[in-house]
C-alpha cells in the first residue's frame, strides 16, 4: 500500500506538471481524488487491513492526499495565471491617441450665464423665466414704455400678424399684439404679478432686436437682469450688489462706477461701467457693462405693488457684449456660427 | 450733439480743463462720446524764434545745428533740427526745455548726436494744431520774436459730442448744457439778453402778412411769426460760420444761420419765409389735404398725408411743419423780406409724419423730444436780434401769436428724509437744497412735518418737463452729489425660499448631461426661413409661426425644431475641414397645433456618422439606438419615462426625418414630444452634409416642467438571489417588440400574482434566418422573477412560467419557439 501511494504520488506530479489547460486538468482531478479517483479507491481497501495497521495507514493515505491537493493547487495555480495572461494581448503603445472625439463643449454664452447666475444666487437671486414671445403689454406697457416710444416702432421689434394665436401664452388686454420680447425685462414683470415681495430674481434669456445684422449687432442676443423689490432697498444695496457681482466675476480689484443716464422703468438710473485696464485684451479705462436703477414707482403701480410700501432695484445687462469684451471676441456672429475651432476655446 | 466749449463760454465760466468739462458732462449724465479738439491746444514755453544760421551737424548727414534767436528775454539757443524745410531768416515756433507739447512730449536740454540742443522747433503736428505736417511750421507773418505762439495761433476749441437721453430735450442746446455745467462747477449762468423785446421799429406790413391761423391748434399748441423788412442776405460774419462749422454745420447765409444758430443756442427751432413767396401773404397752420405734395429744402418732392401738419399759404403747403420748409418759399439770395416763424408743435405729430416720409432734421428732432413752449418768444427775439445785426432791416409791426397759453406751474413737494431713504446714504439737508438751486430748482417754501424733518416745496422750470415726482428729485440731488460718491459696502442678501425656475434647471441638466457625453453646444438663431420651418414641420401646417415684419428673408419664421441649425452648423464645419461629429443645443422652438402656436423649451442633438476624424482604431458607427438611448436620458430630465411608452412605435410625420427610421412619441396635447432617429437622406445631402445623421428633439411646454416634486420614498429590495426564464417567440416581421413585451409582463405579473414578483422582463435577441419562417422574427425574452422574503425553487417558478406561456400562447399572432 505505501508503495502504491508513492506511485501515486510519483504519477501525479509527472501528469500534472505538464497539465496547461483547465479540462486536462478537470479529469486528472477527478482521477486522483475525485469520488471515483485513485485515492478514493484506497481509502475504501482500509476495511481489508488489519485494524492494528489502520491508524499508520490512515496517516499515510492523508499524508499523500495532502501532497496531492498541494501539487493540484500548484497545477491551478499555473493554469489561471495562464488564463490570465491570454486575456491581456499584446502590451500597448500608450502614446497612441485615444480614439473617441471629446471632450464636449459649453458654449462660451451658456458658461458666463452660469456663471453669473452662480454669483447672483450666492446672493440669493433665483432664475426665473419667461416666454420669448411676449405681448405688447408685458414688454412695454407695464414698464411704462410711451405708446409713441421708437422702441415699439415696428422697424425695431419684431411682431407677429394679428391672427396668429399662441396657446401658451395669454393676452392681457384682447386688443394688444404679440411680438419677440427686446429685452427679459418682461420676465421681471410676469414674475411681479404672480406673487408678492420680496423678490429677488435674475433673468437671463434670448431677446430679438430688428436690426442689421454686422459685427456687433444680431436678430438674436441674450441679456440678463436682475431684479430685487422689498421695503427699504436703496441706492447703496444696488451699488453693492454691483460690486460685489462684478469683483466676483472680473476679480477683486475691480471697481464699478455709475453713470447717471435714462431708462423708461428705472428712476434715478444709471449705466454702469467697470474698470477694466486689470483685465487682458480690454484696452481702456471703463468698460460699460449695463445698465440699472430704482424701479420707478409707475412699473410697481402697473404691477399692483404699493410703490409707497415697496422699493426694488433692477439690473440688466447684454451676454454677448460681457463675453466679447472677456474673451476678445471682435464679432457677435461667431457665436452663432458654432465652428468647432471657437467653441473649442472656451472649454 | 456736438457742443462746442468756446460756445459754451458764453454762458458760463469754465475755467476747468477739458478732462474735467467731460468728467463734468459725464457724470451729470451725458455721454460723451468723442473729444474733437481744433486749433492750437494751451502751450507754455513755446515762443516764435528766428534761424539766424544753420548748419550741417558734424555727425549726422540729416541733421542742422541753428542758432535761433527767441527775442530778448530767451537769447539766442543753439537747437539741432531734423527738419529740411526752411532757411535762415524764417520765422517758426521754439518749444524751450520745459515746454510739454501734445502727447506730454516733454521738451529738454539734450545731446541729439553729441550736440547740445536747447530745445525743438516745432511743425504744426508737433503742436497739435494738425493732423500731418511736412517740416517745421513757417510763420509767414513774422510775429515778433518771444511772443508766446498762443497769441500767434488760432485759437483752439474742443468739440464735445453728447449723447444726450431723450428725458433731456432741454440739453439739445448749448444754454441747457451751460445750465447743467454752471450747475457742477458752481458758476453762474449768463443767459443772452434780448435787446428785442416785441417792441416794432416799423410800422405792421399786411401786405406781406396779414393773417396767421391755426386749424389744428392741437397739434400746434404756440404759433409765432415776425416781420422783417429790408434785409440783405450776405455770408454770415465770420464768428458765425465759424461757429457752426464747429459743430458740424456748413454755413448758407445770414438768415439761415441765424435760424440754426438760435436752435443751437436755445434748443427752440425756427423757419424763415421769403415774405414775397407766401401767397396772399396767409399763414395756414393746418393738416394737409388730400393729394397735397411739397418739394422740400433738399429738392425732394414729397406726398403728403392727411393727417400730417403743413405751415401752407393762400394756396399750398410750403413747410412740413418743424421737419422742413418748401424750395417755394425759402429764402433766397434777393430776398429782402422775411416771415420768421416760432412755433411748438406736437411731438407725437412730428414724429409720426418724419417716420412716415422718412425725412428727419435737426428741428425735427428737437420738436420729437419736446420743445419748452416757455422759451419760443424769447428764442423768437434772439433770432431777430441776430438778424438786425447781420443782415440789418426792421421789425414790422408787431409779431403774430397764436396759442401759447399753456400754463405751467409745477411744484414737487419734497422731503430730504425721503431722498435719504431712497439713496440708503446721508446727505446734508443744505448740500441738497444747494444742488437743487444750482439747476434752478427753487425750494420755494420749507414747512416742517410731523416726523419726518422739513418738507420743502420745489419749484420746477418749464424746461424740465421731465421732473414731476419726488423720486425724480432724488435722482437731481444725487446727479449733482455725484455717483462716484456712492458708498461702498458688502450687499447684504436675506434668504428667500426660492428655487431656479424648473425651465433653467432642465437646461442645466441635459446640457451638461450632452456635454458630459462628449457633444458640443451650439446656439443657433430662433429667426428661420419659412421654407425652412415648413420643411421641419408636420405636413398640413400652414406658415407657421411667421413674422408680421421680418427683416431678412431668410428669418422670417419661428423656428419649429432645433435640428435644422444643427445641421448648418455641421455643414458649416464639414465645409471649413473642421472635424465634429456630436452637436447639440437647447432653446424655445414653437409648434403648431389645431391652428395655435405653442412655444416649448426643446433639447436637441445630432450625431453624424462621418465625423471627419479618422482614427487608428476604429469604434462601432452611431446607430438609431444610440439616438434612443440619448433622447431617453433627456425625457427623463423632464420627468418623462419613455421606456413607458415604447408600446408601440409612431413613425415621425415631418419628411426630414427618415421613414421607417425614426420614431416620434408623445403629443403636444401631453405637453411633450421626442422625435428622434435618422435624419432622412436626401435632407440631409441637400444640407450639403456628407454622410448619415442620427438626431433627436425632446420637446415639452413649460408649464409642464413642474417644480421639483417630493423627494423619492425609498423602498426595500429583496436581498434573495432571481430566477431566470427565457421565452423565445416568433411572430410577424412587423410586430413591435415593446407591445409584446408589454404582454409577457401582464401575462407573467398576472401569473405569479403576488407571490413572487416580476422583476423585469427585456429583449435579449433577435432572430432572423433559419428555423425562423420568411417574414418572421423571433425574439427572446428574458423573464426575472423574485420573491422578498425566500429563495425560490425551480418548481413554484415552473408552475408561474408555464402560466405565463399558457396565456402567451392564446395570442394567434406568436408562436412559442421550443
Amino acid at each position: 500500500m505505501q508503495e502504491l501511494l508513492k506511485d501515486l504520488i510519483v504519477r501525479a506530479r509527472a501528469e500534472l506538471s505538464v497539465i496547461a489547460e483547465r479540462p486536462a486538468f478537470e479529469s486528472a482531478k477527478a482521477r486522483l481524488v475525485g469520488p471515483n479517483g485513485e485515492l478514493t479507491a484506497m481509502m475504501k481497501r482500509m476495511g481489508s487491513v488489519a485494524k492494528e495497521e489502520r491508524p499508520a495507514l490512515g496517516k499515510l493515505i492523508n499524508e499523500a492526499k495532502q501532497q496531492v491537493q498541494a501539487l493540484l493547487d500548484g497545477a491551478l495555480e499555473r493554469i489561471v495565471a495562464a488564463e490570465m495572461a491570454a486575456q491581456l494581448g499584446p502590451q500597448v503603445d500608450a502614446t497612441l491617441p485615444a480614439p473617441d472625439a471629446g471632450p464636449g463643449t459649453f458654449h462660451p454664452l451658456t458658461q458666463i450665464r452660469e456663471e453669473m447666475c452662480r454669483i447672483l444666487r450666492k446672493v440669493g437671486f433665483a432664475v426665473a423665466d419667461g416666454p420669448e414671445v411676449e405681448t405688447e403689454y408685458y414688454c412695454f406697457d407695464a414698464l411704462s414704455t410711451p405708446v409713441d416710444h421708437p422702441a415699439r416702432d415696428p422697424q425695431d421689434t419684431f411682431y407677429f400678424p394679428e391672427g396668429l394665436q399662441f396657446a401658451n401664452i395669454a393676452k392681457r388686454n384682447p386688443g394688444e399684439r404679440y411680438l419677440l420680447r427686446t429685452h427679459t425685462s418682461s420676465v421681471q414683470i410676469r414674475t411681479m404679478l404672480q406673487g408678492q415681495p420680496p423678490i429677488r430674481i435674475v433673468s437671463p434669456g434670448r431677446v430679438y432686436r430688428r436690426d442689421t445684422a454686422d459685427a456687433t449687432h444680431s436678430a438674436n442676443f441674450h441679456q440678463l437682469e436682475c431684479l430685487y423689490v422689498d421695503r427699504n432697498v436703496t441706492v447703496r444695496d444696488l451699488k453693492a450688489l454691483l460690486d460685489y457681482v462684478f469683483a466676483s466675476l472680473l476679480g477683486k480689484e475691480t471697481k464699478i462706477r455709475f453713470r447717471p443716464h435714462y431708462f423708461g422703468y428705472t428712476e434715478p438710473s444709471f449705466e454702469v461701467d467697470a474698470s477694466a485696464l486689470h483685465l487682458p485684451k480690454v484696452n481702456k479705462e471703463w468698460m460699460e457693462i449695463g445698465g440699472c436703477g430704482m424701479v420707478d414707482p409707475e412699473v410697481f403701480a402697473a404691477v399692483g405693488y404699493d410703490p409707497a410700501v415697496w422699493t426694488g432695484y433692477a439690473f440688466g445687462m447684454g451676454l454677448e457684449r460681457l463675453a466679447m469684451n472677456l474673451y476678445g471676441i471682435d464679432d457677435i456672429r461667431y457665436f452663432y456660427q458654432n465652428d468647432a475651432r471657437f467653441l473649442k476655446q472656451f472649454a | 450733439m456736438k457742443i462746442s466749449l468756446n460756445w459754451l463760454k458764453d454762458y458760463v465760466t469754465l475755467d476747468a480743463p477739458v478732462e474735467e468739462v467731460c468728467r463734468a458732462v459725464t457724470f451729470l449724465g451725458f455721454e460723451v462720446e468723442q473729444v474733437i479738439r481744433t486749433g492750437a491746444p494751451r502751450l507754455e514755453q513755446v515762443v516764435v524764434g528766428e534761424v539766424l544760421a544753420r548748419d550741417k551737424h558734424p555727425n549726422a548727414d540729416k541733421l542742422s545745428v541753428c542758432q535761433v534767436d527767441i527775442g530778448p528775454a530767451g537769447g539766442v539757443k543753439t537747437i539741432v533740427c531734423g527738419a529740411q524745410n526752411y532757411k535762415v531768416g524764417d520765422r517758426v515756433p521754439v518749444a524751450l526745455p520745459g515746454a510739454v507739447l501734445p502727447g506730454d512730449f516733454v521738451i529738454k536740454r539734450s545731446k541729439i548726436r553729441g550736440h547740445e540742443s536747447d530745445g525743438m522747433m516745432c511743425s504744426a503736428k508737433e503742436l497739435g494744431v494738425a493732423e500731418d505736417a511736412d517740416g517745421l511750421l513757417i510763420l509767414a507773418s513774422r510775429p515778433d520774436l518771444g511772443t508766446p505762439i498762443n497769441q500767434v495761433l488760432p485759437s483752439g476749441d474742443v468739440i464735445l459730442d453728447i449723447e444726450i437721453t431723450p428725458n433731456r430735450p432741454d440739453c439739445l442746446s448749448h444754454l441747457g448744457i451751460a445750465r447743467e455745467l454752471a450747475a457742477w462747477f458752481k458758476q453762474e449762468l449768463v443767459y443772452p439778453q434780448e435787446k428785442f423785446r416785441g417792441v416794432p421799429t416799423a410800422p405792421a406790413r399786411p401786405d406781406l402778412l396779414n393773417s396767421v391761423k391755426v386749424a389744428a391748434s392741437g397739434d400746434c399748441p404756440f404759433y409765432t411769426a415776425h416781420v422783417i423788412t429790408g434785409v440783405r442776405i450776405a455770408p454770415s460774419p465770420a464768428w458765425l460760420q465759424d461757429r457752426l462749422r464747429a459743430v458740424g454745420l456748413r454755413p448758407i447765409n445770414n438768415i439761415v444761420d441765424v435760424g440754426n444758430y438760435v436752435m443751437l443756442e436755445t434748443g427752440q427751432p425756427l423757419h424763415a419765409f421769403d415774405a414775397r413767396r407766401l401767397a396772399g401773404a396767409e399763414i395756414h397752420v393746418r393738416l394737409a389735404a388730400a393729394g397735397e405734395s411739397i418739394t422740400t429744402l433738399d429738392g425732394k418732392e414729397r406726398k403728403l398725408g392727411e393727417d400730417m401738419l403743413v405751415i401752407a399759404d393762400a394756396r399750398q403747403p410750403v413747410v412740413i411743419a418743424g421737419i422742413m420748409g418748401g424750395v417755394a418759399s425759402g429764402v433766397a439770395d434777393d430776398t429782402t423780406d422775411l416771415v420768421l416763424e416760432c412755433a411748438v408743435f406736437r411731438r407725437q405729430a412730428v414724429r409720426s409724419t418724419s417716420k412716415r416720409l422718412g425725412l428727419a432734421s435737426d428741428s425735427s428732432y428737437r420738436y420729437e423730444r419736446g420743445v419748452d413752449p416757455h422759451g419760443t418768444l424769447e428764442a423768437a427775439w434772439r433770432a431777430i436780434d441776430l438778424i438786425l445785426e447781420t443782415a440789418g432791416g426792421e421789425v414790422a409791426g408787431p409779431g403774430w401769436t397764436v396759442g401759447g397759453d399753456v400754463p405751467w406751474a409745477r411744484e414737487i413737494i419734497l422731503t430730504p428724509a425721503f431722498v435719504r431713504e431712497r439713496l440708503g446714504f446721508e446727505i446734508p439737508d443744505a448740500v441738497m437744497k444747494a444742488s437743487l438751486e444750482l439747476l434752478e430748482l427753487a425750494v420755494i417754501r420749507e414747512e416742517p412735518t410731523l416726523d419726518r424733518g422739513p418738507a420743502w416745496t420745489v419749484s420746477i422750470p418749464s424746461w424740465r418737463d421731465d421732473l414731476d415726482r419726488p423720486i425724480d428729485l432724488v435722482e437731481e440731488v444725487l446727479r449733482l452729489y455725484g455717483t462716484e460718491k456712492i458708498p461702498s459696502v458688502t450687499p447684504v442678501a436675506p434668504g428667500l425660499v426660492v428655487e431656479d425656475a424648473p425651465v433653467a434647471i432642465f437646461n442645466r441638466k441635459v446640457t451638461e448631461y450632452l456635454v458630459g457625453q462628449d457633444f458640443h453646444e451650439c446656439l443657433n438663431y430662433t429667426l428661420r426661413s419659412d421654407r425652412e420651418v415648413k420643411a421641419w414641420s408636420d405636413p398640413g401646417v400652414a406658415t407657421p409661426g411667421a413674422l408680421a415684419n421680418p427683416f431678412v428673408e431668410d428669418q422670417s419664421n419661428l423656428r419649429s425644431s432645433l435640428i435644422p441649425g444643427l445641421l448648418e452648423t455641421l455643414k458649416l464645419n464639414q465645409s471649413r475641414g473642421v472635424n465634429l461629429g456630436r452637436l447639440c443645443e437647447t432653446g424655445r422652438v414653437f409648434l403648431e397645433s389645431e391652428g395655435r402656436l405653442s412655444e416649448c423649451v426643446a433639447v436637441a442633438f445630432i450625431i453624424a456618422e462621418n465625423s471627419g476624424d479618422r482614427t487608428w482604431l476604429r469604434r462601432s458607427a452611431p446607430d438609431f439606438y444610440s439616438a434612443k438611448h440619448v433622447i431617453e436620458v433627456l425625457s427623463a430630465a423632464a420627468g418623462v419615462n419613455l421606456a413607458k411608452e415604447f408600446r408601440t412605435m409612431n413613425p415621425v410625420a415631418a419628411p426630414c426625418w427618415q421613414a421607417g427610421h425614426a420614431a416620434s412619441v408623445g403629443r403636444l396635447d401631453r405637453g411633450w414630444i421626442a422625435q428622434f432617429g435618422l435624419l432622412d437622406l436626401g435632407v440631409v445631402r441637400a444640407a450639403g452634409v456628407e454622410g448619415k445623421v442620427y438626431g433627436g428633439q425632446f420637446l415639452i411646454l413649460p408649464e409642464r416642467l413642474a417644480s421639483r416634486e417630493s423627494r423619492p420614498r425609498y423602498s426595500d429590495f429583496s436581498l434573495f438571489p432571481p430566477a431566470l426564464r427565457d421565452l423565445a417567440l416568433v411572430m410577424d416581421e412587423a410586430r413591435p417588440a415593446g407591445e409584446v413585451r408589454s404582454l409577457i409582463l401582464v401575462a407573467a405579473r398576472a401569473a405569479a400574482a403576488g407571490s413572487l414578483a416580476v422583476e423585469d422582463v427585456h429583449v435579449f435577441d433577435v432572430y432572423r434566418g433559419a428555423g425562423v419562417p420568411e417574414g418572421k422574427k423571433s425574439l427572446a425574452y428574458s423573464i426575472v422573477f423574485r420573491a422578498a422574503d425566500r429563495t425560490l425553487t425551480d418548481d413554484e417558478v415552473n408552475g408561474v412560467f408555464n402560466r405565463i406561456q399558457e396565456k402567451i400562447a392564446e395570442d394567434s399572432g406568436l408562436q412559442i419557439r421550443k
